[in-house]
């Protein structure tokens, strides 16, 4: 039992809505069903990985309409697509915006297990990033207004001797600085500051 | 035989047979006259023959032989007749009289012993010849030749002195025995007349000496009276002597014969030849005596005599008045009851076979006055009919024809009466007696009047029903069949446009199980039954789930002859949806149903009523997918209309019909649609009639169309 990952499954489809979410708990998911996007898109959905399997056709709001709705919403949940018949154009799209797989009904099950597989992984990677980040932020905030200063221009590559020229003082006092700043956000060597204030997206001056 | 005939003769003497000639047997076909068919006899031109003699005999005697050769040419239609007389040597025969085509060869002859003249004297019987030159060449030059020449002994006293011939030089006159007899009739005939005329000894010095013959003739004619007294007394015909006011001055024993009074019984003056004449042949008889009292002579004519008996003779009478006084005449009376009777006999027994054949002919026959109305029937048309041939007596033929067919049958009964036309054929309608109607072919043809029997019409009428119904039967069987082709080619069209959605219908259900299958595996993988059980089911039923949807398909594209069963409408609706709804939802349109819960059943075939609602959905859905704004909406409705038919609508929300096209829509082959053959809407209209229905379209307000059917109801009704 993987209890901690859930799957959705949407489909208008009764009977295959029930197999599918039949054969997703056979492998110990957990799994919730809904009839339509709108149904979906109501739920309240717990915050653990997850992953949406999403009938093309759905009466009301399609398949492909939900997926724009979702992105529109900054709502970012894997999507693996099953359709009655391929079409290509639909596929593309479906792709483009993200889409985990395309699956044309009737599929072997193990192309849906696979997907589902791969797609609540990366939901597991894309959320274990997302805490990641948020650590680093809250670190970031904090630092005093002079150590993000002396941080910017380090991480710039400049020397302790220039940053303090920069900035109009000593260069023990930038040392300081430059101390509190690698202890705040846990950083063991410049390397490791650098990529942290890349993952911050902290603009370099230039 | 005189030089001078001698001279005249252009053929030349021959006493001897040459080698080589063909026998007698071979050039005569007597027998034959028998085998022949009998023409009628003509008793009236064979008494104008012996009137015609007998007036020769009192005119001119000196003629007669020319007379006769003449009477026998007419009488017997030959191409030549004449008289043959054996000369006073006896070594040959002289043609004393020729009438017709051989008449140039008068005075010539043929030997005694060498010629038909003499086979005839010494056979002493008539003989029928054929082309005798095969044994008597010298007769090749007596042209033309003779393709047939009939001989009887001419006898004067009880001796053969020569022949009478006739000759037939065609051969499309054929003598028969009816010509022999007249032959015979008129030899008889003229052999008196002549002994009357001259004795043996006259007659041989006439032939040597013709002029002389002559003159002794003319001086016979004076004691004419004792001659003709001769003829009288020979008694082969009835001759009377008469006065004006009805006396009978003299008769033979032939006209008491006739009457059957003795001789005292007529001198005596109580019979009057005027009362011998019954009423009814009074007026025959005026005729003639008016014909008398203006000419002199009468033509011989038909009437009847009271015999002293009572009983009535049939009687040919011919008479003329004596020139002196004009208030006497003679009368020769033929006694017809012999010839009456075979007659009468010969034509009740052509009565009877006629009257047999239209009894028993299998074809109808009725005849009809120029009005139309029926003057008799058979029993083969009585039959066809039904009516009685007294029934018959009260219509005309065209209140038994059916109204269709009256005008022109009449027009060509008119085209016949104006002579435009000998005979028609039509193939018309019969209404019998007991109200049904039948096919007939009809031959009608006008039959000429006779004197005693008015033109009429007849038809012959033959019963061609049963033809007519499996004429009918093929027609309606091809046409059937054709229809069923086009609806079964319609239906497959529609499936193949219904592909994609028929693709998804099914691969729905097969996804189901297939994933119901693999999850119910991998429940049995970690022992859960109760789970595995759960998916195995779901497997099942979406199985059949599939099965079902290919077997509609497969009803749809089978073809078969339609087949009527009990149907519930709603269920027929059902149905298509199943099979069409993913293209309804693919073309973006919304689709609602709206079902009457009470629905009576209708007796229609499935899959032709599944055809019908699924063109008009495909239609309506078509003509939404080019609508660009504004709703698309599908309503689907059944129901009951006011007279209890069960009403099946289509509506769209598209851009309509234009009530111009509204009667177009209907037609084969009519389209809008690029692609379309225009088939959909003539093969729905033709199913829904064809099932007793109607199905017509409205336009749908604000916009779009509706169309819809309604269809005869059942006696049963859904629970």
């Amino acid at each position: 039992m993987e209890p901690d990952k859930l799957v959705f499954v949407v489909d208008d489809d009764a009977p295959l809505r029930d197999s599918l979410a039949d054969l997703l708990r056979s492998i110990g998911l957990r799994v919730e069903t809904f009839a339509s996007a709108q149904e979906f898109l109501q739920s309240k959905r717990p915050d653990m990985p997850s992953c949406l399997v999403l009938d093309v056709r759905l009466k009301g709001l399609s398949g492909l309409d939900l997926q724009k709705r979702l992105i529109a919403g900054d709502i970012e949940i894997p999507i693996i697509f099953i359709t009655g018949h391929g079409d290509v154009p639909m596929t593309v799209q479906a792709m483009k915006a993200g889409a985990v797989e395309f699956l044309t009904k009737p599929f072997r099950d193990q192309d849906l297990l696979d997907a589902v597989q791969q797609a609540l992984e990366r939901d597991c990677k894309v959320r274990a990033q997302r805490a990641e980040i948020a650590e680093l932020h809250s670190r970031f905030e904090s630092l005093t207004p002079r150590e993000r200063e002396v941080m910017a221009l380090v991480v710039a590559g400049l020397l302790n001797k220039q940053v303090a020229a920069e900035l109009g003082t000593s260069e023990a006092s930038v040392k300081v600085h430059r101390q509190h700043v690698m202890e705040k956000l846990g950083a063991g060597s410049l390397a490791e500051l650098v990529r942290i204030a890349d993952k911050l997206k902290i603009p370099t001056p230039t | 035989v005189t030089e001078s005939a001698k001279s005249k003769n252009d053929v030349p003497l021959e006493t001897s047979i040459p080698g080589g000639a063909v026998s007698l047997e071979s050039i005569l076909c007597t027998e034959e006259l028998h085998r022949r068919p009998w023409r009628a006899p003509d008793h009236g031109r064979e008494n104008r023959a012996l009137v015609a003699l007998v007036s020769a005999l009192a005119d001119s005697p000196g003629t007669i032989l020319q007379t006769l050769a003449e009477e026998v040419l007419e009488v017997l239609q030959a191409d030549s007749a004449g008289l043959s007389l054996l000369t006073n040597d006896e070594k040959r025969f002289y043609w004393a009289a020729i009438a017709g085509a051989w008449q140039p060869h008068i005075g010539g002859g043929t030997p005694r012993d060498f010629g038909p003249c003499g086979d005839v004297l010494d056979g002493n019987m008539p003989m029928l010849f054929t082309h005798w030159e095969r044994r008597y060449p010298y007769l090749q030059s007596a042209t033309p030749l003779a393709e047939e020449g009939l001989l009887v002994p001419f006898y004067v006293n009880g001796k053969a002195v020569g022949t009478i011939w006739a000759i037939a030089h065609h051969n499309r006159r054929k003598f028969d025995a009816e010509d022999l007899r007249l032959l015979e009739s008129l030899s008889r005939f003229a052999s008196t007349a002549y002994q009357a005329v001259a004795s043996i000894d006259d007659l041989k010095f006439q032939i040597a000496e013709r002029e002389k013959a002559e003159t002794a003739l003319q001086e016979l004619a004076k004691g004419l009276e004792a001659k003709v007294r001769r003829l009288v007394d020979s008694n082969i015909i009835g001759i009377f002597i008469w006065g004006l006011d009805g006396r009978i001055i003299d008769a033979n024993e032939a006209f008491l014969r006739v009457v059957g009074y003795d001789c005292e019984d007529l001198l005596s003056g109580r019979v009057s030849w005027r009362e011998l004449t019954p009423d009814e042949w009074q007026a025959s008889k005026e005729r003639a005596l008016a014909q008398l009292a203006a000419t002199g002579v009468c033509d011989p004519f038909e009437n009847e005599f009271f015999r002293k008996d009572g009983s009535r003779v049939p009687i040919l009478l011919g008479a003329a008045l004596f020139e002196e006084g004009r208030d006497e005449g003679v009368a020769f009376v033929l006694d017809l009851t012999e010839r009456k009777l075979v007659a009468e006999e010969a034509l009740r027994t052509s009565e009877e076979r006629w009257r047999a054949v239209f009894d028993n002919s299998a074809i109808g026959v009725a005849l009809t006055d120029l009005s139309g109305r029926l003057l008799a029937t058979n029993s083969a048309y009585q039959k066809m009919l039904g009516y009685t041939e007294e029934e018959f007596g009260k219509v005309t033929f065209l209140e038994l024809t059916h109204e269709d067919y009256r005008e022109a049958n009449w027009k060509l009964i008119t085209e016949l009466l104006e002579g435009k036309r000998k005979q028609f054929q039509i193939e018309k309608q019969y209404w019998r007696k007991d109200g049904s109607l039948i096919w007939v072919s009809n031959n009608v043809s006008l039959v000429p009047g006779t004197k005693s029997m008015p033109r009429f019409i007849m038809a012959l009428s033959e019963d061609i029903t049963a033809r007519k119904q499996a004429e009918e039967a093929a027609r309606a069987s091809e046409r059937r069949y054709h229809e069923v082709e086009m609806a079964h080619a319609n239906r497959i069209a529609t499936i193949g446009q219904l592909s994609a959605s028929i693709a998804h219908e099914v691969n729905q259900p097969l996804a189901s199980v297939v994933t119901s299958a693999s999850a119910c595996l991998r429940w049995l993988d970690t022992q859960k039954l109760d789970e595995a059980r759960r998916s195995a089911t779901r497997a099942m039923e979406e199985g059949h789930r599939a099965s079902e949807i290919i077997g509609r398909i497969r009803a749809l594209a089978k073809k078969a002859p339609p087949q009527k069963d009990w149907l519930d409408v709603n269920e027929t609706i059902h149905d298509v949806i199943a099979l069409a709804r993913s293209e309804i939802q693919r073309n973006g349109v919304a689709l609602e149903t709206d079902l009457s819960e009470h629905v009576p059943l209708v007796l229609a075939d499935r899959v032709e009523l599944q055809q019908v609602i699924l063109n008009l959905m495909m239609n309506a859905v078509e003509a939404m997918s080019g609508v660009s704004d504004g709703p698309r909406e599908l309503l689907v409705r059944s129901g009951t209309d006011e007279s209890e038919q069960v009403m099946i609508s289509v509506q769209d929300s598209g851009p309509g019909i234009d009530p111009e096209n509204l009667d177009h829509l209907f037609k084969a082959f009519y389209t809008t649609k690029p692609q379309g053959l225009g088939m959909g809407l003539a093969i729905s209209r033709s199913i829904i009639e064809a099932h007793g229905g109607r199905l017509w379209a409205t336009v749908n307000a604000p916009r779009g169309a509706v169309f819809q059917f309604v269809l005869p109801v059942g006696r049963e009704q859904v629970a």
